[in-house]
């Protein structure tokens, strides 16, 4: 491991320095520590070290050596393209108790976060609260790169192939979604993330424009039946006594509620993805009907009967 | 040599060196505090940036890098001054943790403000793109708080829809999130053993005036797929429009296409009617393949939907 270590550590510090673009051969002539006699070897070892190095955080581009573009040599791109936020001690501390109670995809974020932004006393959060966004960073690390360089993602979504313009990525109740309009469209629309596959940047960064005003807090669905692109209707939904109260529970104020003389409730929703209400509704079993539309309650009679 | 450990501990190392840079004469407890080194590995790591630097690699070349005393020094290495850039996923990570722990309302003002600086150096042309809300049910901070406190809780428990209330009392540890829903971890009195609740499927909850003795460890919290021998097991195939199911549910992949096509899994659960409800809802898009139990289950489960949605449908003429 000290050889490896070591071998990085004088790529990186001629990297830093050098301030023009080094061919793969240059540093295998340079740089302490590559093999010199055998290409395998040299290839091998400097393909291990890059990815070392990407996986670090390292901006390593290939970029031309000369303006005819014969040669391409790496360079590190500088750190001013991520200027160090800054924090205090006391901020650090903060983000390492929230790194550590909100774990992503059942792991919470290490400490390799935290020593890049300057190191915290690793003390264990020890509160009784934990909470888990679903989905690991690695999974929508492609998605958050996109929305900040804002490039276009392309994927699959019911069947169709989209381009789309992430105007920004929100979680709320356990699922990730990805807002913003499709290209050549003006209609900003929500897509959730685990619907959504494969998703792959595609296109320049600065590939589009955000409104000024965006706020993707305000696109966020209360309920999973608000978030699609189906034509919306209002569903109208009946609940028995015994379980009004958890749905409730789960329903916004901005929900029509109706209490029924038994105790039971009447809700109406509006909904833009039917599939989202149906399952919504089998959760209470018999316990819950829809009422209306009539194409809405045929659609779930045929999937209970399916 | 595990690349993992290599990674790791040059990250550390490359966090380390700026930092030091920036503050000389720092002391060797301070770093070791900061960066979780001991004495020695800091020492160990000291010891490689001195025989690293520039190419020449002679004595003006190498960077400067010991313990003298109490105090770090590292020097001629203005090369590493400027602080590593956080990865894509980490700084994901961080943010969505800071925000979603400010969207429950227990956190502290710096949190805030550190969310708001990391955001600004990662989206530097807008504000509001990245939002993380995590809404706590009412019952959440009670529970919280009677965890912290070790107060035994009573309450009314609604296990799965249906009719199934139950009354209890709980010993509460932790309270968590996991997938949109919170749920409660503890001792549960009624069930003489550990019990995991959905804190929005509990009716009602007091204090009973007791406290008890925190345990001094605790289960990690997730919901508990111990699977016992009761548990129901069946094999179902998904199609590619029902894949999120193995993201969502304890299932074992019995077979999988690849490339995002169908799936075949072994689905458990502590009720078959978890899993015949599941079967509905899905529709055509998945299959029951074994489970004699579940089968029924869902047969059952179809009978008595449309058994409601046949008595009132329809006009009389």
């Amino acid at each position: 491991m000290q050889k490896v270590i070591e071998r990085i550590l004088n790529l990186l510090a001629f990297l830093l320095t050098v301030e023009r673009p080094v061919t793969a051969d240059e540093i295998r002539m340079t740089v302490a520590g590559y093999d010199r006699g055998n290409d395998e070897a040299f290839r091998r070892t400097f393909e291990r070290d890059k990815d070392l190095l990407r996986r670090l955080g390292v901006r390593l581009e290939l970029r031309p050596t000369d303006a005819w573009e014969v040669e391409h040599g790496y360079s590190v791109r500088p750190a001013s393209d991520f200027p160090d936020p800054g924090l205090t001690d006391a901020e650090r501390a903060a983000l390492w108790i929230a790194a550590q109670v909100v774990r992503m995809g059942g792991r919470s974020s290490g400490p390799d976060a935290m020593f890049k932004l300057g190191g915290t006393p690793l003390i264990p959060a020890g509160e009784p609260l934990a909470a888990d966004l679903g989905t690991s960073e690695e999974d929508l690390a492609e998605v958050f790169v996109a929305v900040s360089e804002r490039r276009h993602l392309a994927f699959a979504y019911r069947g169709r192939d989209r381009v789309v313009a992430p105007y920004g990525l929100a979680h709320r109740r356990g699922h990730w979604y990805l807002i913003g309009p499709e290209r050549g469209a003006d209609m900003i629309k929500v897509f959730r993330l685990d619907r959504a596959t494969p998703v792959r940047a595609t296109g320049p960064a600065a590939g589009f424009d955000r409104p000024d005003e965006f706020s993707a807090a305000s696109f966020i669905p209360d309920a999973p039946w608000e978030a699609g692109d189906a034509a919306e209707t209002v569903a109208v939904v009946r609940i028995d006594p015994a379980l009004a109260w958890w749905a409730e529970r789960q329903l916004h104020d901005r929900n029509t509620v109706t209490r029924l003389g038994d105790g039971g409730i009447e809700a109406s929703l509006r909904v833009v993805n039917p599939d989202a209400l149906i399952g919504w509704v089998l959760s209470f079993e018999e316990g819950a009907e829809i009422l209306g539309p009539p194409e809405l309650r045929q659609r779930f009679i045929d999937r209970v009967t399916a | 040599m595990s690349s993992v450990r290599t990674a790791s501990r040059l990250n550390r190392l490359l966090g380390m060196l700026p930092w030091v840079i920036a503050h000389p004469g720092t002391t060797v407890e301070e770093v070791c505090t900061r960066f979780g080194y001991d004495r020695r590995t800091l020492a160990a790591d000291l010891n490689l940036v001195f025989v690293c630097g520039l190419p020449g690699y002679g004595p003006d070349d190498l960077m400067v890098a010991y313990i003298d005393d109490d105090e770090v020094v590292v020097e001629m290495a203005d090369y590493f001054s400027d602080p590593m850039q956080l990865t894509a996923p980490e700084a994901l990570g961080l943010i969505s943790s800071g925000l979603a722990m400010l969207s429950t309302g227990e956190a502290p003002e710096a949190l805030r403000r550190a969310v708001d600086k990391l955001a600004a150096v990662m989206f530097p042309d807008a504000g509001d793109v990245l939002t993380v809300d995590l809404p706590e049910p009412g019952m959440a901070g009670e529970l919280r708080r009677a965890a912290a406190d070790g107060m035994v809780m009573h309450l009314v428990y609604t296990a799965i829809a249906g009719d199934r209330t139950t009354e209890r009392d709980i010993e509460p540890w932790t309270v968590f999130s996991t997938l949109g829903n919170w749920y409660v971890t503890g001792f549960c009195r009624l069930a003489g053993d550990a019990r995991v609740f959905r804190i929005d499927r509990i009716r009602s909850l007091r204090a009973v005036g007791e406290r008890f003795p925190r345990p001094a460890e605790t289960p990690p919290p997730l919901v508990s797929y111990n699977r016992g021998d009761d548990d129901v097991v069946c094999v179902i195939r998904l199609g590619s429009r029902a894949r999120w199911v193995t993201d969502y549910y304890p299932v074992d992949v019995v077979e999988d296409s690849g490339d995002g096509g169908p799936v075949t899994i072994r689905f458990f659960a502590g009720d078959a009617s978890v899993a015949a409800r599941l079967l509905l809802r899905l529709g055509g898009d998945a299959e029951l393949l074994e489970g004699d139990e579940v089968a029924a289950a869902v047969a059952d489960l179809r009978r008595r939907i449309l058994a409601r949605y046949q008595t009132l449908r329809g006009d009389p003429e």
